[in-house]
C-alpha cells in the first residue's frame, strides 16, 4: 500500500465532496424538505479521507502539514469541513452541508493541481512550532470564513424566498434566517480571532536578512483582509448594518480571499525565501 | 381468527346518520359484552368519534356471516335509545338532533383481512381523517382500545393488531411529512414567524384591529411562546378583553405606532378603507427599531398595509392570500405523502398477515392429525 499516497487519500476525499455536491443539487431541487442525514454522512466520509491525507502528510514531514500551497489549501478545506460537522450536529443546521460541499469540492479540485505541491526536498519550506501555530491558526480562520460564507449564502437564499413569498421558504426544513445570521456572525468572529492570533504569531517568525515584515505583499494582503473582516463585524455591531448587506459582505470577502490567496502567496518573499 | 371492520365515517355518511349510531362512552362496555355474547365476535373494540363509528372484531366466523350479524347488532343498537345520549359521544355536539336512519347499505362499510388491518393502520395514522394527518384520532383509538382491553373484550389478535397500529402511526409520523405544517391560516402565520425568528419566546406581537382571524393568529403565537401581545383596537373595551385573555396589554387605536420600536410581529385586520401603514410611515419606524426583522401579517380586506413596504430591508409582508397559499401548500405536501404512508402500512401489515397464515396452518395441521388419530382409533 506504499504506492497509496496522501494525495490519493485527498483525491478520494475530493471525489466524495463531489458526490456530496451532486447530492446537494438534488436537495435544492427537493426544496430541503427531508432530513439531511445522507449529505452529512457523505461529508463525514470525505472528512475522514481528508484527515487521513493530512495525517499521512503530517507524519511524513513530522510536523503540521502547512508547508506549501497544496497543504495550505487542503488545511483550509479541512477546517471548514470540521467546523461544518460540528455545527451540523444540530438537525436544522445540517442543511448547511448543501452550501459547504460545492465550496469544498472547488477548493479540493484547485488544491490537486500538481504545481501547488512541489517536492519538499530534504527539509520543508517552513519549520518550527511557531510556524505551525501561525499557519494552522490562519488556515483555520480561512476555514471559519469559508463556512461563514456558506451560512451567508444559505441566509440570502432563504431570505429571498421569504421576501418573494416562495412556498419552499416555509415548507423547507431550513433553519430560521435569524439563526443563520447569528451562526454566520459567530463564525466570522471566530475566524477573525484566529486570524489575529495567526498574524501576531507571524510577526515573531525568523526572517531571512533584508526581508521586511510590513513590506511583504502577503502580510499587506493579510492586514487588508483582517481590516475587511473587522469592518464587517464593527458595522454589524455599531452601525445596524442590514442582515442582507452583512451576508453579501461575508460572501464577497471570502470570494476575494480565495481568488487572491494563492497569488499573494507566490509574490511573498517571506513565504518563498 | 379473522379481523373484520364494520362502520361508517365522514367518507360514507352524513353527520345525521353517524350520530344515530354513535356510542356513548359509558355504554360501550355493555355494547361490547352484548356483541361478544352474540358469538359474532370473540374480541371487539368500538371506536365512536365525531367522524366515525366502527367496530373492530376478531371473529372465527366466515366474514360474510360475521358482517350480517354485526350489521344487525349495529342497527339494533341504533334503534335502542338507552345506549345513546345526545352530546355524550366524543363529538360532543350537544346541538345535534338525532334522525332516524333511512338506509345503511351504502353507508356501512365492511372490511375483512387484509383490508381491515390496513384500514385500522390508516385510521391510526390519520390518513382516513377529515383533516388529513391529524393526530387526535390516534388518542381516540387508544382510548377505545384501552376501554375494551380493561373490560376484557380484547385478546391476542386484537391486542397485537392495535399495538402494531399504534407503532405504525408513530413510525408514519416520524418518517413522513404527513403531519408536518399547518393547514389553517392562523397556524401558517406562526410557521412563517418561526422561519424568520430564532425563537418566538422573546417576540412581542402587536394586533391592530381585533378580528376573528387576527385573534386566532395571536392565540397561536402566544401558544408558541410569544412574550407579549399588545392589542390596538378602535373599541378599547374589546381590546382590553382580548388583552386580559392573552395576558397582554391594550392600547388606544391611535397609539399603535408608538409601540413599533419594541414589536417584532404585526397582525393587522382593521376595517379601514385605506392602508394604515405605508413605506413612508414605516421607514423611520424601522430605523428606530435598528433594522431588526419585522413580520407584517395583513389579514384585512381591503388591505391595511401598502405592499410597497415589502421592499424595505428586513420587512416581511404577508397578506391573507399568501397565508392561504402556505396552508394549501402544506395540505398538498400532506397529500403527496399519502403514497409513502400507504407503502409503510402495506409493509407493516404483512407480518401480521404472515403470523395469521402460519397460525391457520398450525390449526389445520392439528385438525388433520386429530382426524387421523380418530379414524385410526375407530379402525382399531
Amino acid at each position: 500500500m506504499a504506492w497509496f499516497t496522501d494525495r490519493h487519500f485527498f483525491l478520494l476525499a475530493v471525489a466524495v465532496y463531489g458526490l456530496s455536491t451532486m447530492y446537494s443539487v438534488f436537495l435544492w431541487r427537493k426544496g430541503f424538505r427531508q432530513d439531511d442525514h445522507v449529505n452529512y454522512l457523505l461529508l463525514l466520509a470525505a472528512f475522514l479521507l481528508h484527515t487521513s491525507a493530512m495525517f499521512k502528510r503530517g507524519f511524513s514531514l513530522n510536523q503540521c502539514p502547512v508547508n506549501n500551497l497544496f497543504e495550505a489549501t487542503m488545511f483550509i478545506a479541512w477546517s471548514a469541513a470540521a467546523a461544518y460537522l460540528v455545527i451540523g450536529l444540530l438537525p436544522r443546521l445540517r442543511f448547511l452541508g448543501a452550501f459547504v460541499s460545492p465550496v469544498l469540492f472547488a477548493i479540493g479540485v484547485f488544491a490537486m493541481m500538481p504545481e501547488l505541491d512541489p517536492p519538499h526536498g530534504p527539509t520543508p519550506q517552513f519549520t518550527g512550532a511557531l510556524t505551525s501555530l501561525h499557519a494552522a491558526t490562519i488556515l483555520l480562520a480561512y476555514g471559519a470564513f469559508g463556512l461563514a460564507a456558506a451560512a451567508a449564502g444559505m441566509f440570502l437564499t432563504e431570505q429571498h424566498d421569504l421576501k418573494f413569498h416562495k412556498l419552499r421558504a416555509v415548507l423547507s426544513l431550513l433553519p430560521p434566517i435569524q439563526r443563520l445570521e447569528t451562526v454566520a456572525g459567530r463564525l466570522v468572529l471566530a475566524g477573525f480571532i484566529l486570524f489575529t492570533i495567526g498574524l501576531e504569531a507571524g510577526r515573531f517568525l525568523p526572517r531571512s536578512a533584508g526581508a521586511g515584515y510590513w513590506s511583504d505583499p502577503k502580510v499587506i494582503w493579510s492586514i487588508f483582509m483582517w481590516a475587511v473582516y473587522l469592518i464587517l463585524l464593527l458595522s454589524r455591531r455599531f452601525l445596524a448594518q442590514s442582515s442582507r448587506r452583512f451576508a453579501y459582505g461575508i460572501m464577497a470577502a471570502f470570494a476575494f480571499l480565495l481568488l487572491t490567496f494563492w497569488g499573494t502567496n507566490l509574490l511573498s518573499p517571506l513565504h518563498h525565501p | 381468527m379473522n379481523i373484520v371492520v364494520i362502520g361508517l365515517s365522514h367518507h360514507s355518511s352524513p353527520v345525521e346518520l353517524r350520530e344515530r349510531f354513535a356510542f356513548a362512552e359509558a355504554k360501550i362496555p355493555d355494547a361490547l359484552k352484548t356483541l361478544r355474547e352474540s358469538g359474532s365476535a370473540a374480541e371487539a373494540v368500538i371506536l365512536s368519534t365525531c367522524n366515525r363509528v366502527e367496530i373492530y372484531a376478531a371473529t372465527a366466523w366466515e366474514p360474510a356471516r360475521a358482517f350480517a350479524e354485526l350489521k344487525k347488532f349495529l342497527l339494533r343498537w341504533s334503534e335502542t335509545t338507552e345506549g345513546l345520549e345526545v352530546g355524550s359521544s366524543r363529538c360532543d355536539d350537544r346541538t345535534a338532533q338525532r334522525a332516524v336512519p333511512t338506509t345503511t347499505d351504502s353507508e356501512l362499510y365492511t372490511l375483512a383481512e387484509p383490508q381491515s388491518l390496513q384500514h385500522l393502520f390508516r385510521v391510526a395514522g390519520g390518513l382516513d381523517s377529515m383533516v388529513l394527518g391529524e393526530t387526535e384520532i390516534l388518542g381516540q383509538l387508544k382510548e377505545a382500545y384501552l376501554l375494551a382491553h380493561r373490560h376484557g373484550h380484547t385478546g391476542a389478535r386484537l391486542n397485537k393488531a392495535f399495538q402494531r397500529a399504534f407503532h405504525v402511526a408513530k413510525h408514519v409520523r416520524t418518517h413522513t411529512n404527513i403531519q408536518r405544517g399547518s393547514i389553517s391560516v392562523a397556524s401558517a402565520a406562526v410557521e412563517l414567524a418561526e422561519k424568520i425568528f430564532s425563537s418566538l419566546r422573546e417576540r412581542e406581537v402587536l394586533v391592530i384591529g381585533a378580528g376573528d382571524t387576527s385573534e386566532k393568529t395571536a392565540r397561536a403565537l402566544r401558544s408558541r411562546g410569544a412574550r407579549n401581545i399588545i392589542i390596538a383596537s378602535r373599541s378599547l373595551e374589546r381590546a382590553q378583553i382580548l388583552a386580559r385573555e392573552f395576558g397582554g396589554r391594550a392600547v388606544p387605536f391611535d397609539a399603535w405606532a408608538a409601540e413599533f420600536e419594541k414589536i417584532d410581529i404585526v397582525i393587522s385586520s382593521t376595517s379601514a378603507p385605506h392602508p394604515i401603514l405605508d413605506r413612508a410611515r414605516l421607514e423611520p419606524l424601522m430605523q428606530a427599531r435598528q433594522q431588526r426583522p419585522l413580520l407584517l401579517i395583513d389579514i384585512a380586506v381591503p388591505r391595511d398595509i401598502n405592499p410597497e413596504v415589502n421592499f424595505l430591508e428586513n420587512v416581511y409582508l404577508y397578506n391573507i392570500d399568501d397565508l392561504q397559499a402556505i396552508a394549501d401548500g402544506y395540505l398538498k405536501q400532506r397529500k403527496d405523502e399519502i403514497a409513502r404512508c400507504e407503502a409503510i402500512i402495506a409493509e407493516k401489515v404483512k407480518p401480521l398477515l404472515d403470523v395469521r397464515a402460519s397460525a391457520d396452518y398450525a390449526d389445520e395441521r392439528r385438525l388433520f392429525f386429530t382426524r387421523q388419530r380418530k379414524s385410526a382409533q375407530s379402525a382399531d
